[in-house]
């Protein structure tokens, strides 16, 4: 029995990785900051509006992408498990009831990766064909 | 004996008790106390769910109102960001193309979220020029021309409901470079996201009505509906005021009562509604209502079946009190009535007969009314007692006090003092013969023959009589007038009833001394024996003698046997007495053939009493032993009454007489009443005629035949007869003619002390015949 719900764990994990990696998307911060890894709670609170600090305690300023775009889908899908409906639900709740600010919304990878490069507390994702030296792919736990 | 009256109580505090005895009752205080503790039960547990159910229609009152009021806060605020933005676009516009003017307001993080919010300008022919989104998706937006504040609208298809969006716009100014509208645009839903489904439920509502009937946007549950018609006015006049608890009304979109509070926003064309359901809200109540009913059934039941247990407790404990002291009461009753009554016969007893007597003459002296009491006393009763034993003397005890219940009034009452004696009390006595007709209805009761343990018995009574107020007016001195009366009935032969009168007094006297002296006369040795002669009919030849006893009074004369023998038969000195005549005569008749006289038979009288005493066969084997008279010698007489006061047992006794060698004579033959035919059964030698019979011989012809019929009758059964009494030459000649065996009487020998009875027959035997 244990087994088999941990060879159905194994497998689930290996099409969970594998899912990540065609998505091609990567969670990035700039090359300044002392931000290597982030566990998936660490990173939900950031985005979700639970948490403005990075867990070494610096000010995080998580940046999205368009609602419409693919990197938006596939972050929030593979990253935090939600989907675009469920994030918009979750902000309108924030917004009316005053209490949070979704991310700043950037237009595309590019303008990301030039966001992120530029702000040591900003963090963002993006497709990893956008990855420069100014960038620095954080690990997700 | 009167009943001990209880000490009389006031009527209050009786009824007091009754009334606190009705209450402790089990019957009622059991349900009693059941309907107390149902009726508290249910009275406290619909007290707390009716409390339960009020806090909780406060409460939610108050949440709704207070929901309302930040729900009206956050819309407000909501509302006026939107307007801000409007306001800023259309401010900001310049002549600069659109889309550079928001996209600039956008980096500058001016403008609400994207994610949510949409920007758009759009031309006077309501075609989108410039957007936050892609213009290409958006759709054409109405044209407004004539108003100038804030428009609010619905766009998309109303059908499908979840895809409409809510456009807030404005007009941009105449005078700028643009003509046209700028709007924001955004989900519904975002004004309903504030929904709480831990606070609010599925059935609550958050909604928002645009003043023109159209709700904007309501939620419940989960489901977001739109563009639904809505009575505005009636929605917003049903309302509570601001800050009062929200009212109950029935939504007109889903037909749920809910606690509803309709507010119109200030400055803006919007209605906020915000409300809760009150099933949904109430459920939790409801079940707290549920568990208090049946808690309370519970507790009820409980006390139902706890109070039913102790009712039945209690009963059982009652009744068992009451048992208990029932019992107390019946022995405490049959105390007094032991007290009170003979054990044997239940009759009343000495005291109570006193208590009776004291009474009964009181009542006799007030109604000026006289009474008798009647003292019985039966005869015989210490033989039967003796020789029957004790079982038998109650049961005869018993039958005759049945019988004297039985020959008496219901008013008059039987007492029996003790022992054997009895007595009655005639209450009333109207005519002088009426003691009379009781006592001879008594005495013939009690003479009817008894049947004891399957044999016939025959006993007699003797009555004493003495009256009230007559013959003594105290109960001591009618008592003891009615015992004198009684012994004078004993001396006249008993079986008979005496009226007491002043000349008993005296005799009663003298048979009082009588009895002191007689229980020292043996010791004295005041008794002496007489002997009279038998002398036999053909030989003139005395051939045996009788023993008579005497008893030599200190201070009267010589006493004759009847004269204290049916004394010494009721005390029992009877017994060793007749010891003393037999051993004396035994003695007596050796002394005789030791003087050189013949050999004569001597005769012992021997009373019923001691008949049927058992020490009788061992006195007189003791005297012929220690006399070392010949047995044949000795002959026993017994009255034909004493031989028939217990049959079988008489038998018994004369046979082993008998077998020792005694001869056995029945005294005063003919003055019984014993059947002839048992005659036969009884071992005799002699018989004795009565001297009644020979008194008036030969002259009377009636006494002839009866002494003819008995000397016949003697000899067919081949016994020895003798008549008594004979006083005259005639009535020898008659007996002598008439074969009859042996004579005796004062016309041979008169009966004499011992020495003089020597010289009679010394003279008889040198006498000629």
């Amino acid at each position: 029995m244990t087994s088999r719900l941990t060879r159905l764990g194994f497998s689930l994990l290996i099409l969970l990785s594998a899912n990540v990696s065609l998505a091609d998307v990567v969670l990035v911060v700039s090359a300044k900051s002392p931000v290597h890894i982030l566990t998936r709670n660490e990173l939900a609170d950031i985005y979700l509006g639970r948490n403005s600090r990075f867990p070494n305690g610096q000010p995080a300023v998580p940046v999205d992408q368009r609602e419409s775009s693919a990197d938006y889908v596939a972050f929030y899908r593979h990253y935090l498990g939600q989907t675009p409906a469920q994030i918009k639900m979750h902000w309108s709740r924030l917004i009316f009831t005053g209490r949070g600010q979704p991310p700043r919304s950037l237009p595309s990878s590019r303008a990301v990766a030039d966001f992120v490069a530029e702000h040591a507390q900003a963090i963002g994702y993006l497709d990893d064909a956008y990855l420069d030296e100014r960038l620095r792919r954080v690990s997700i736990e | 004996m009167s009943e001990p009256t209880p000490h009389a109580e006031t009527m209050e505090s009786n009824a007091g008790r009754r009334w606190l005895l009705r209450v402790l009752d089990p019957g009622v205080l059991f349900p009693g106390l059941a309907v107390l503790t149902l009726t508290a039960v249910w009275l406290i547990t619909f007290n707390l769910v009716d409390r339960e159910y009020r806090t909780a229609d406060r409460r939610l009152a108050a949440l709704v109102s207070d929901m309302a009021q930040t729900y009206e806060a956050q819309a407000v605020r909501a509302l006026r960001e939107i307007d801000t933005t409007l306001k800023l676009v259309r401010y900001s516009l310049d002549a600069r193309p659109p889309q550079e003017v928001l996209d600039e307001l956008s980096r500058r993080d001016m403008l609400p979220p994207t994610l949510l919010f949409e920007v758009r300008i759009s031309d006077a022919e309501g075609h989108g020029i410039a957007s936050t989104h892609d213009l290409y998706s958006t759709r054409k937006t109405s044209r407004i021309t004539e108003q100038s504040g804030l428009v609010v609208e619905l766009e998309g298809e109303a059908a499908t409901g979840a895809d409409q969006s809510l456009v807030f716009s404005r007009r941009l100014a105449e005078e700028a470079q643009v003509s046209g509208t700028v709007s924001v645009i955004v989900n519904p839903a975002y004004f309903v996201s504030g929904y709480d489904m831990n606070t609010m439920g599925v059935q609550g509502v958050l909604a928002l009505v645009g003043d023109g009937g159209i709700s904007l946007v309501r939620r419940t549950g989960e489901n977001v509906h739109t563009g639904e018609a809505t009575e505005y006015e009636r929605l917003l006049s049903d309302s509570s005021l601001v800050g009062e608890p929200a009212g109950l009304s029935v939504s007109e979109w889903d037909g749920l009562e809910r606690y509803l509070v309709a507010r119109a926003l200030f400055e803006f064309p919007i209605a906020i509604v915000v409300g809760l359901s009150r099933a949904e809200q109430m459920a939790a109540t409801n079940a707290t209502r549920r568990a208090y009913y049946w808690r309370a059934l519970l507790v009820s039941l409980i006390s139902i079946a706890v109070l039913t247990l102790l009712g039945r407790l209690s009963r059982k404990l009652r009744l068992i009190q009451a048992k208990a002291l029932e019992e107390r009461l019946e022995h405490a009753r049959r105390a007094e009535h032991l007290a009170f009554h003979d054990t044997l016969t239940g009759l009343p007893n000495r005291a109570h007969f006193s208590h009776l007597l004291t009474h009964g003459m009181q009542h006799a002296g007030r109604y000026d009314k006289r009474l008798a009491l009647l003292f019985l006393d039966l005869d015989r009763f210490k033989a039967i007692n003796d020789s029957l034993g004790h079982d038998a003397g109650d049961e005869l005890l018993k039958e005759v006090s049945q019988r004297l219940i039985r020959s008496v009034r219901k008013s008059d009452r039987v007492a029996r003092l003790g022992g054997d004696e009895f007595v009655v009390l005639l209450p009333e006595i109207e005519a002088a013969d009426q003691i009379n007709r009781v006592a001879e209805k008594i005495l013939a009761a009690v003479s009817a023959p008894f049947l004891l343990a399957g044999q016939e018995f025959h006993i007699t009574v003797s009555i004493g009589v003495a009256q009230y107020p007559s013959d003594g007016e105290d109960e001591q001195t009618l008592m003891k007038h009615a015992d004198v009366a009684m012994y004078h009935a004993k001396e006249e032969g008993k079986n008979n009833a005496q009226f007491y009168s002043e000349e008993l007094k005296s005799g009663s006297l003298e048979r009082l001394t009588l009895e002191q002296s007689l229980r020292r006369a043996l010791e004295r040795k005041e008794f002496l024996l007489y002997y009279q002669s038998k002398v036999d009919m053909a030989t003139g030849r005395i051939i045996g003698m009788e023993a008579l006893l005497r008893w030599q009074h200190p201070e009267l004369d010589l006493l004759l046997p009847h004269q204290f023998i049916p004394l010494a038969e009721e005390n029992g000195l009877i017994v060793p007495i007749g010891r003393w005549v037999i051993y004396t005569a035994c003695q007596q008749n050796v002394a005789w053939q030791q003087a050189g006289l013949p050999a004569l038979s001597m005769a012992v009288n021997v009373s019923a009493r001691q008949f049927l005493d058992d020490s009788l066969l061992r006195d007189i084997k003791g005297a012929l032993a220690t006399t070392g008279m010949s047995p044949q010698l000795l002959e026993v007489e017994i009255t034909e009454g004493a031989m028939m006061v217990d049959m079988p047992r008489a038998v018994s006794v004369l046979q082993q007489l008998r077998k020792i060698g005694v001869r056995i004579a029945i005294d005063d033959f003919g003055t019984g009443f014993s059947a002839l035919s048992r005659l036969q059964a009884f071992p005799l030698d002699t018989i004795k005629i009565d001297g009644s019979f020979i008194h008036d011989l030969p002259g009377s012809s009636a006494d002839r035949s009866l002494a003819d019929a008995i000397i016949d009758l003697g000899r067919c059964l081949g016994l020895t007869v003798v008549a008594e009494g004979v006083e005259s030459a005639e009535q020898v000649d008659y007996l002598r003619r008439h074969s009859c065996d042996q004579v005796q009487g004062y016309y041979m020998h008169e009966p004499q002390p011992a020495c003089d009875a020597v010289h009679a027959i010394q003279k008889n035997l040198i006498s000629e015949p």
